[in-house]
């Protein structure tokens, strides 16, 4: 078991630090960028040179780091700093390899996000990037749960970034993962066409193998590769008799992206689950990228305190005062699926 | 606790297209540092690269692929990992098991195709076939479909020390009970945009690299792909195994993006670290495969770090003398050298090694020769200060 204690998320909508949190942002131009803090914790000229991954990522991660040194920082990010790694790919071709400067190439590593924060807060700790596209994040919640069972008195961050840039966003255009005429959040579920809206964000999780005090657990992370609903369908009735018996979860976060070639995969799993099951969509307001798990985690530990989630993100919603349990079902680009089982207190 | 073997190994690398090919030029002192012949760039014939002289499109033809946007990375991860499997006697229904996993390390991925990368980032209107390859997950995703791996999979990118930490992890998955056979290793390709990179910090040597020389002037990048085969004792049963994993750590060196602290804080902690996982002294290691990547900043603090932990220095060397630095595929490339060490009871010769550091005074094993060992370490340090170590014992 995971015991979550803090979390701390940069996202497109007011999700980070004391202000009220609200859920009414939509996407300009089918995409969904962050609302960023002003980062008063980063000293300025370390902050200039930050690429918006690593940005976003120590934002995300100083407030958890107040409680005093974790034991080590496990990271996933599908793409690191892609604006820092083609803004140096530029240079390559554009100088024909001429003099070039390092900045851009040490801050294009995905490793620079986990490896900036230890730097900054001096953790010599355990300090790890997954890099396993849309289980990234998925990765780095194991990796901490087994560190956990290892040692459950030690403490540890775990988060999740990935950044739009220009760069990425027209690589990801090209292949089609995007909506084209009718992209954006409002009609995100019901254009019925190819492809989602992009989105971006960290999240960051201070966790430990001790309950007290915790505000979340979770009790399991499972991820499959396969292409084929059937096997999906089988593996996801699996994991709720494992867990649930004959009840159902409580909640299900469905990872719904609105692309017409995945939906079939998430009507499956509404299909195969017990009835009474609240079901909530979340990528109107994070948009889609690899590691938007950690958006539905933080949604997921905090869902009993969201008041403005507007009754609309829900596919289902019977009114329970509070949730008791959750489980999170994404799916990336047809082929990378996780169920992530949350508890609450 | 039931131990973790190495029940197979596979190897590409500028010395070699298998594990018994780089075992013979590691005995010989062959060093396969050379011109670079497999792409365009303005570096080809100012430095030398340890580059694997097999062709795309000849590796494609070996393996029947014909699907596009297939890149190097899967092609040389493919030849290592079948040969791994062949030794390792893992057929597919082994493979599908929930219970095996395949833990993948890149730090370049796709990124190989540079060009075209360029192309895709910034183009309007139509992308290269390779869309989908240049993120660091591709070659694991490709290689999982490939040979159908039905447990977990992950893609892991700490840099330089990338496949010593999917090992580690790999590790984790056994002991925890969430696997209980894991193919855990890397692979990098040569490409412009590492060889830019790392000219731009100017640690790129255009001789032949000199771990551990005096004179040494930087490095020399290779390609490579190594892949083990980790597992659980309980299933290995009477299975042949090369070593036992006794000790893995991973500490950061918390100090600066792209070079190690003067006394080492990271590697010391790294090997420190390993040594109390495997419950051993520092006097039970026999031979140490440094990362030696043979720039001035790694070899003196890793002297250094090696100074602090050991009170007699054991045998080391660095094999990145012979390949080259093959970044992400390093750790799993010198774990299989270090096996090699093991099982063979033999250490290598260290390539191009003339003079000592005068600070640290440590002299490189510089002839092949017989040597009993029961327990070898392995280094890897990354760009942010991602520093690991490994410990492999006799089984």
């Amino acid at each position: 078991m995971l015991y979550i204690h803090h979390t701390s998320c940069i996202s497109p909508q007011k999700t980070y630090g004391g202000e009220a949190l609200s859920f009414d942002k939509n996407s300009v131009d089918g995409k969904l960028l962050s609302i960023e803090p002003d980062y008063s914790g980063i000293p300025i000229n370390i902050l200039r040179r930050m690429g918006k991954a690593v940005r976003m990522g120590v934002g995300a991660a100083l407030p958890l780091l107040k409680p005093g040194q974790p034991n080590g920082i496990i990271f996933g990010t599908a793409i690191g700093g892609m604006e820092d790694c083609i803004k140096f790919l530029n240079q390559i071709v554009q100088y024909e390899e001429g003099m070039l400067t390092p900045g851009n190439f040490v801050q294009s590593t995905p490793n620079a996000v986990a490896s900036q924060i230890g730097l900054m807060t001096k953790n010599t700790g355990y300090n790890i990037t997954h890099v396993h596209r849309g289980l990234a994040f998925e990765m780095a919640l194991l990796d901490a749960m087994m560190m956990c069972e290892e040692k459950p008195d030690a403490e540890w961050l775990v988060g999740g970034v990935d950044e739009i840039s220009a760069y990425n966003y027209n690589i990801e255009r090209l292949g089609g993962w995007y909506k084209t005429a009718d992209a954006s959040s409002e009609n995100l579920f019901t254009s019925a066409t190819p492809g989602s809206i992009a989105g971006e964000g960290a999240a960051m999780f201070r966790v430990s193998g001790k309950g007290t005090n915790a505000i979340a657990a979770i009790e399991a992370v499972e991820t499959i590769h396969t292409k084929e609903i059937i096997e999906l369908s089988d593996r996801w009735k699996e994991f709720l008799d494992l867990h649930f018996g004959k009840e159902s979860p409580e909640l299900i976060i469905s990872g719904d992206n609105g692309d017409s070639r995945i939906v079939p995969f998430y009507k499956a799993i509404q299909e195969t689950t017990p009835a009474g099951a609240d079901i909530l969509r979340f990528k109107q307001f994070s948009g889609e990228f690899p590691t938007a798990t950690g958006f539905a985690l933080w949604l997921a530990v905090s869902i009993n305190k969201l008041n403005s989630l507007p009754d609309s993100a829900f596919i289902s919603r019977r009114g329970i005062a509070s949730y008791r349990n959750a489980v999170i079902y994404n799916n990336y680009k047809g082929e990378q699926h996780s169920f992530i089982l949350v508890q609450l207190p | 606790m039931s131990r973790i073997l190495v029940t197979g190994m596979g190897v590409v690398s500028a010395i070699g297209s298998n594990v018994a090919e780089n075992r013979q030029s590691l005995i010989n002192g062959i060093c396969g540092i050379t011109r670079l012949e497999g792409f365009q760039s303005r570096f080809a014939g100012l430095m030398p690269f340890g580059e694997i002289k097999k062709n795309n499109s000849g590796l494609a033809a070996k393996y029947n692929l014909t699907k596009p946007g297939i890149t190097r990375p899967c092609l040389l991860g493919l030849m290592a990992m079948k040969e791994m499997l062949d030794d390792a006697g893992l057929d597919e229904k082994i493979l599908r098991s929930r219970s095996t996993a395949f833990i993948n390390a890149t730090t370049v991925g796709g990124m190989c195709l540079t060009d075209e990368l360029y192309h895709d980032a910034n183009a309007a209107d139509t992308g290269s076939p390779y869309l989908g390859a240049y993120d660091n997950a591709d070659t694991t995703l490709f290689l999982r479909e490939y040979f159908g791996i039905g447990g977990v999979v992950n893609s892991i990118n700490t840099a330089c020390s990338s496949s010593a930490n999917a090992i580690a992890f790999g590790a984790a998955l056994i002991k925890t009970g969430r696997a209980d056979r894991v193919i855990a290793g890397g692979v990098d390709c040569l490409a412009k945009f590492t060889i830019n990179g790392f000219n731009s910090l100017h640690i790129l040597s255009n001789e032949l690299c000199r771990p551990f020389d005096e004179s040494r002037k930087g490095l020399n990048l290779g390609e490579a792909a190594a892949y083990v085969v980790l597992e659980s004792e309980d299933v290995a049963q009477n299975k042949k195994s090369y070593a036992t994993l006794t000790g893995y750590c991973n500490a950061n060196d918390a100090f600066h993006p792209s070079s190690l602290s003067d006394t080492g804080v990271g590697p010391y902690n790294a090997m420190h670290g390993a040594l109390q996982k495997a419950s051993l002294s520092p006097g039970d290691i026999g031979y140490i495969n440094a990362h030696g990547t043979g720039t001035e900043n790694n070899d003196l603090v890793e002297s250094v770090a090696m100074q602090r932990l050991f009170e007699n220095q054991p045998a080391f060397s660095s094999t990145k003398g012979n390949t080259g630095h093959t970044l992400g595929a390093a750790g799993s490339l010198e774990s299989i050298f270090s096996i090699l060490c093991l099982t063979n009871q033999e250490i290598y010769p260290a390539l191009q090694f003339e003079n000592k550091i005068p600070e640290t005074g440590l002299i490189p094993n510089r002839e092949y020769r017989k040597y009993v060992i029961e327990h070898v370490m392995t280094n890897s340090f990354g760009f942010g200060g991602n520093c690991t170590s490994l410990i492999f014992s006799r089984s």
